[in-house]
């Protein structure tokens, strides 16, 4: 095949720095998970649900009629993934890993990094906990990731 | 009543990686194609509807602007529409608003995406995601999918091996395609022996990134006998949007996208159709990762639900299958730039038309099913055409 004729182009790049606020739900869910190591959710007072991330308002009944609730740091793996590129795209020699986990007493749960465990250890359905920050910080990563529960 | 639409023609252009056209310049390429097939001029087009997913992929905020004067679209009435990967077919369907309301009788749909001028397509991804809960763990769309993939494959019992059948077969399509970016013969043994991204999707079960454009023009039911004596209508349509909330929503399972299916229920309903495997004749399905394409034949009835695998097992979905799918290649095998996922709709019209050239199926072709799908586990837009 030809080889193609390389593209002229013009280079820049976007940089540009923000500070997103937190919310009112955000606002209370990290200052609870930096000074208490407590992970909250709301409760809706029609349906009952127990949103994790907490909102002010249900999706579903569209009410703000929520209470706050805090939640175990224990639950369920709904799913796992594990990675062998980086987030831009970069070759990895060994593999990241992510996780979605239902949180226990709620109906919501947070996806976060897996660790102290490789793929194989890892099933569908089993119990996870949170490794909490030693110094936290008021942001997700005060939550260093989950692993499996041990007994 | 809605006013009937119908497509009265598409235009086409190859998909590649670094093109050397402007995203102006890709626009007005398909949109001069799409007028000469439909044997229009500029200043019959009486509205543009412009499509395309993330700006950040191409470096230019509110890129519709760009479109304007290659769209045909200059002092006109124009609108840019944006559902992230869905955006290829939740765009021909805001066209198809602007015509059957009765506002406009002829309105051209482009959709165009530039991905490959960005530093990394993946991290732009990262910064689709939620600012405070997300982001910060470094989400991408690979990792995104084997969160959805393993739950799907666990969920009704389906293999790597039935995805990797899927890539063989829209790659293969794409040999045929003279658009596509990425036609290959390959074996399911190649796909599987491919880098693993993220378990369970591998490099060959994954569409490339791309440059392109798609354009097509819809017609009124009051101008289009002038324009067509056989007219391809737009039968139905439906869209589904979920909580971007996934952790939290109330259909947690991502293995089934009740979000397709309930666009799919719409679209159909719609058109009067009851039994999908039976009264559509052809489908060109969003296929970024293979098991995509297995998901949504589910949601759009194209086999049981849980039945994707036993449906490419047994060469039911294969150009010269029962119930083709994707035999212009798919994303897999033309190539993946966002927003011009319009193109499936497009090879929908070129098989009803028995214009798809060498990647025309051996089989009449009256109704046929696209749909496309992004976001966070979220958006699906259906449209269903086909001769009355």
């Amino acid at each position: 095949m030809a080889k193609k004729k390389p593209v002229m182009t013009v280079d820049g790049e976007i940089q540009i720095s923000y500070k997103w606020s937190l919310g009112k739900a955000g606002e209370r869910f990290f200052t609870e998970l930096r000074d208490n190591k407590k992970i909250m959710g709301t409760r809706c007072r029609q349906c009952g649900r127990i949103l994790v991330p907490p909102r002010i308002f249900c999706e579903e009944c569209f009410v703000e009629d929520m209470e706050w609730v805090e939640v175990k740091p224990q639950g369920t793996l709904l799913t796992f993934g594990d990675s062998y590129f980086s987030t831009d795209g970069k070759r990895l020699k060994e593999p990241w890993m992510l996780g979605i986990v239902r949180l226990e007493g709620s109906n919501g749960g947070l996806i976060h990094f897996i660790g102290e465990s490789s793929p194989e250890d890892l099933k569908i359905g089993m119990r996870m906990e949170a490794v909490f920050k030693k110094k936290p910080e008021g942001n997700i990563m005060d939550i260093l990731y989950f692993r499996p529960l041990k007994d | 009543m809605p006013k009937k639409v119908a497509i009265v023609g598409v235009g086409m252009q190859k998909f590649e990686f670094c093109k050397n056209e402007t995203v102006e310049e890709m626009i007005f390429d398909v949109t001069r194609n799409a007028l000469e097939n439909s044997r229009l001029s500029k200043d019959d087009i009486d509205a543009v509807v412009f499509g395309s997913a993330v700006d950040a992929f191409c470096g230019i905020h509110n890129s519709d602007k760009v479109a304007i004067d290659a769209s045909a679209g200059l002092l006109k009435p124009t609108m840019r529409n944006s559902t992230s990967g869905s955006t290829a077919i939740s765009t021909p369907i805001l066209g198809y608003t602007h015509v059957a309301s009765g506002l406009y009788d002829l309105v051209l749909v482009v959709c165009f995406e530039k991905m490959s001028e960005n530093e990394s397509a993946q991290a732009v991804f990262n910064t689709v995601y939620d600012e405070a809960f997300v982001r910060p763990i470094g989400l991408n769309v690979p990792i995104q999918c084997s969160l959805e993939a393993r739950e799907y494959l666990n969920r009704y019992g389906l293999t790597e091996r039935q995805m990797a059948k899927v890539s063989v077969k829209n790659r293969g399509n794409a040999l045929s395609n003279p658009y596509a970016q990425l036609p290959m013969k390959l074996t399911v043994d190649d796909v599987l022996a491919s880098p693993c991204l993220s378990w369970p999707v591998k490099l060959m079960d994954t569409a490339p990134v791309t440059d392109g454009a798609r354009a097509l023009i819809l017609a009124s039911e009051d101008v289009v006998r002038e324009l067509d004596d056989d007219p391809v209508w737009v039968k139905g349509v439906g869209r589904g949007a979920d909580s971007v909330w996934f952790m939290g929503r109330s259909n947690k399972a991502l293995g089934r996208l009740d979000y397709a299916y309930l666009a799919a229920e719409q679209a159909y309903e719609m058109a009067g159709i009851r039994n999908p495997m039976a009264d559509i004749d052809y489908a060109e399905v969003y296929d970024p990762f293979t098991y995509k394409e297995m998901q949504h034949c589910e949601a759009l009835g194209l086999c049981p639900e849980g039945g994707a695998g036993r449906m490419i097992d047994e060469g039911i979905s294969l150009k010269e299958g029962d119930l083709p799918v994707n035999a212009s290649g798919g994303l897999q095998g033309e190539g993946n730039p966002i927003g011009a996922g319009m193109s499936r709709l497009c090879w929908c019209y070129l098989q009803v038309k028995g214009q798809a050239g060498a990647c025309q199926v051996p089989k009449d072709v009256n109704t046929a099913v696209a749909n496309g799908w992004g976001g966070m586990y979220q958006y699906n837009a259906v449209m269903v055409i086909g001769r009355d």
